[in-house]
């Protein structure tokens, strides 16, 4: 039943390793989950989840490989108010607890009180206290909650712990997800990715190493003796390409967040923004309105701005074919004789690295967005969301 | 004999799997990771911890220079230096320049300590990463001296982070996580009752109210934390405010609303 469970984790994309693993198997064996599925579901958690950001993934995986352990109870609303009576809880006294359950000595069967329960759950349609046979508070059925029988399902009502399944259902950390699109500052921390130190560059040493210059000088007797390093800067440039086209109107808070993060971040030595209009052609624009004059000569680019640069290009890729393939399909502005498909193709070959972020990107290939498909083969192509982006970064990053 | 297990203290209230994930955090003898919002109260854990369970606590304070060697012990070579201008004793010894970091001082303490690294997000991506094998091991090889400090006992280490930065996998995996999410009406009560015992029963319901209220504001950008409500229910016990005003007034709301924005937001939404 565990090695399922692991089996499961791994299968909703949660990386647990063998050695946290065995760590939850240690909490068990020193009893700290104290045979209670709740407390399990969270010793489990904190053990093998290291973010809030999969803790939704956690609940779902555990929903699937516990449900056998969970009631099949679908509670309305409506129930649930009715057996809110928290307040009723002083009245049901020890003694008169103890009573009922002389007087009825109920001998409880788990699976029938459950089967009865839902067959009650069913039928029930209004608010009940203190009766013997529907679902209610202060009664003496199996049922409800603030009753006098001691075996039976509890509904509703407060507890102090809240059980597992309560927070499963509930999944309320599904807004922590990191596949959801994300805002302004998580964009600057997966831009910090982009560093490269360059003292791993060949580069002079330039700089005075303080350490390294008095040990040499105390070790001489106290005759000074200077010693150089290389600087520790962060030596990636970064071109940031957006397309700011008719299609992209409903992403323009996206974009604009995106902007404002490269912008921020200081890290970068040099960072260039130019805009295009859903495709790149031989004129990149200055400002995101895209106007005529505004401009400078792709190739300008390709002969000033060098090919290390980290290129993103932001866009949705929703061209019309004629936009991306014909040689006058630029209705906005010269295309220097040449299609949209072919000046992207002289990007990936001046440029040694770039990505396409795409705020609405379909999943897998997808034949009914012809142009999409088409500037996946020229780019890798990620989805604009927290996930995508530090992937994105990665793949700028890497060497090959 | 000092408690072995930690439980809400005088001035801290802890939720129920808070309080788990510190004891199973000491008895699988792994760093506690403490993630959440700003203001839920991270750093004063690790106070109520060491309060609990009787011990001492060291503070390492994270900054965005700090680098992992400053935790273990920095060698001072600028002492090292003077004395050598001056011929001085003891030059060529250099294990009296070597001092010992918030790492190190935990180690060497003679009894088990509590050591809170505080905000280990706000340092170089990398830092974590260095600290593997000392927080692993509980070990560290000062090369100068060619001495490795280990530690007497085992410090109970707990870790605050805000998300700013991604830590990497590999330091995750040794450590035991938890979230703190944000307190909910009933949990507030309790934490403000602990904070000021003798609370206008309305003043605070009231202010606990609007507090929510603009949390659940959406054009709100940054959002009050618990503290935050501490110090504005203060103000308002000073300022003698009657709780029946307070929706209306909004009094001292700059204490609960930083931003300008923010503040045009809450005044226009919050009636």
């Amino acid at each position: 039943m565990f090695s399922k469970f692991f089996y499961t984790l791994k299968d909703k994309g949660l990386e647990v390793s063998l050695g946290e693993w065995l760590d939850l198997q240690e909490a068990l064996d020193k009893g700290l989950c104290e045979s209670s599925l709740t407390q399990f579901y969270y010793v489990a958690r904190m053990i093998l989840v290291k973010s809030e950001t999969e803790f939704d993934k956690f609940d779902m995986a555990f929903e699937e490989c516990f449900k056998g352990v969970k009631m099949e109870t679908e509670i309305g609303k409506n129930m649930l108010r009715w057996l809110d009576k928290s307040d009723m809880m002083e009245l049901a006294h020890e003694e008169a607890r103890n009573h009922l359950n002389q007087v009825e000595d109920i001998h409880v069967d788990k699976e029938d009180v459950e089967q009865t329960f839902k067959q009650r759950l069913k039928d029930q349609n209004e608010e009940h206290n203190g009766g013997s046979f529907w679902i209610g508070t202060m009664g003496k059925t199996s049922f409800g909650n603030t009753g006098g029988n001691v075996g039976g399902v509890r509904v509703g009502g407060q507890t102090g712990y809240q059980s597992a399944f309560s927070v499963v259902g509930a999944r309320k950390y599904r807004d922590f997800r990191d596949d959801k699109v994300i805002d302004n500052r998580q964009f600057q921390m997966a831009l910090k990715r982009l560093r490269q130190f360059s003292t791993k560059l060949d580069i002079p040493k330039s700089e005075l190493d303080i350490d390294g210059t008095i040990d040499k000088t105390c070790n001489n007797g106290g005759y000074l003796q200077i010693e150089m390093m290389k600087p520790r800067k962060n030596a990636v440039k970064l071109l940031l390409l957006m397309d700011s086209g008719g299609t992209m109107i409903p992403y323009t808070r996206l974009m604009n967040d995106l902007f404002q993060s490269v912008n921020k971040s200081n890290h970068f030595k040099d960072v260039k923004v130019y805009y295009f209009h859903n495709c790149i052609y031989s004129k990149l624009y200055k400002t995101p309105e895209c106007e005529n004059g505004d401009w400078i000569d792709t190739e300008w680019l390709f002969r000033n701005v060098d090919s290390d640069y980290k290129v993103i290009i932001v866009g949705d890729a929703a061209m019309a074919p004629e936009e991306l393939y014909s040689e006058s399909g630029n209705y906005r502005g010269p295309n220097g004789g040449l299609s949209g498909f072919q000046w992207l193709h002289l990007v990936k070959r001046h440029y040694k690295k770039v990505v396409w972020m795409n705020p609405k990107m379909a999943p897998g290939r997808a034949p009914w967005r012809e142009a999409e498909t088409a500037v996946k083969e020229i780019f890798p192509m990620y989805k604009l969301t927290v996930k995508g982006l530090n992937e994105a970064m990665v793949k700028l990053m890497a060497t090959k | 004999m000092a408690n072995t297990e930690f439980n809400s203290t005088q001035d801290y209230v802890a939720s129920e799997e808070l309080l788990s994930s510190v004891n199973v955090a000491i008895a699988l003898k792994k760093p506690l990771l403490i993630k959440g919002e700003p203001g839920t109260g991270k750093t004063m854990l690790a106070q109520a911890v060491a309060n609990s369970l009787g011990k001492k606590l060291i503070i390492w304070n994270i900054k965005s220079t700090t680098k992992a060697q400053d935790g273990l012990y920095m060698y001072d070579t600028i002492q090292r230096l003077y004395d050598g201008q001056f011929g001085e004793e003891g030059v060529d010894d250099i294990a009296r320049y070597i001092k010992l970091g918030k790492l190190g001082e935990a180690f060497e303490s003679d009894e088990q300590v509590v050591l809170l690294i505080d905000e280990i997000d706000k340092a170089d991506l990398e830092f974590p990463n260095d600290l593997l094998w000392e927080l692993d091991q509980m070990e560290f090889y000062i090369h100068e001296t060619k001495r490795t400090v280990k530690a007497k006992h085992r410090p109970i280490v707990i870790i605050t982070s805000n998300a700013e930065k991604e830590l990497p996998d590999a330091f995750l995996r040794r450590c035991i996580f938890h979230y703190i999410d944000f307190p909910g009406a009933e949990l507030m009560e309790e934490i403000i009752k602990t904070h000021y015992p003798d609370v206008e029963e309305n003043l605070m319901k009231n202010a606990m109210q609007v507090f929510y209220d603009i949390r659940a504001l959406r054009d709100v950008r940054k959002k009050p934390s618990t503290s935050e409500l501490i110090d504005w229910i203060n103000a308002l016990q000073i300022g003698g405010i009657s709780a029946d005003t307070l929706r209306a007034k909004l009094p001292f709301v700059g204490v609960v609303v930083k931003k300008d924005e923010d503040l045009e937001t809450v005044r226009q939404e919050i009636h």
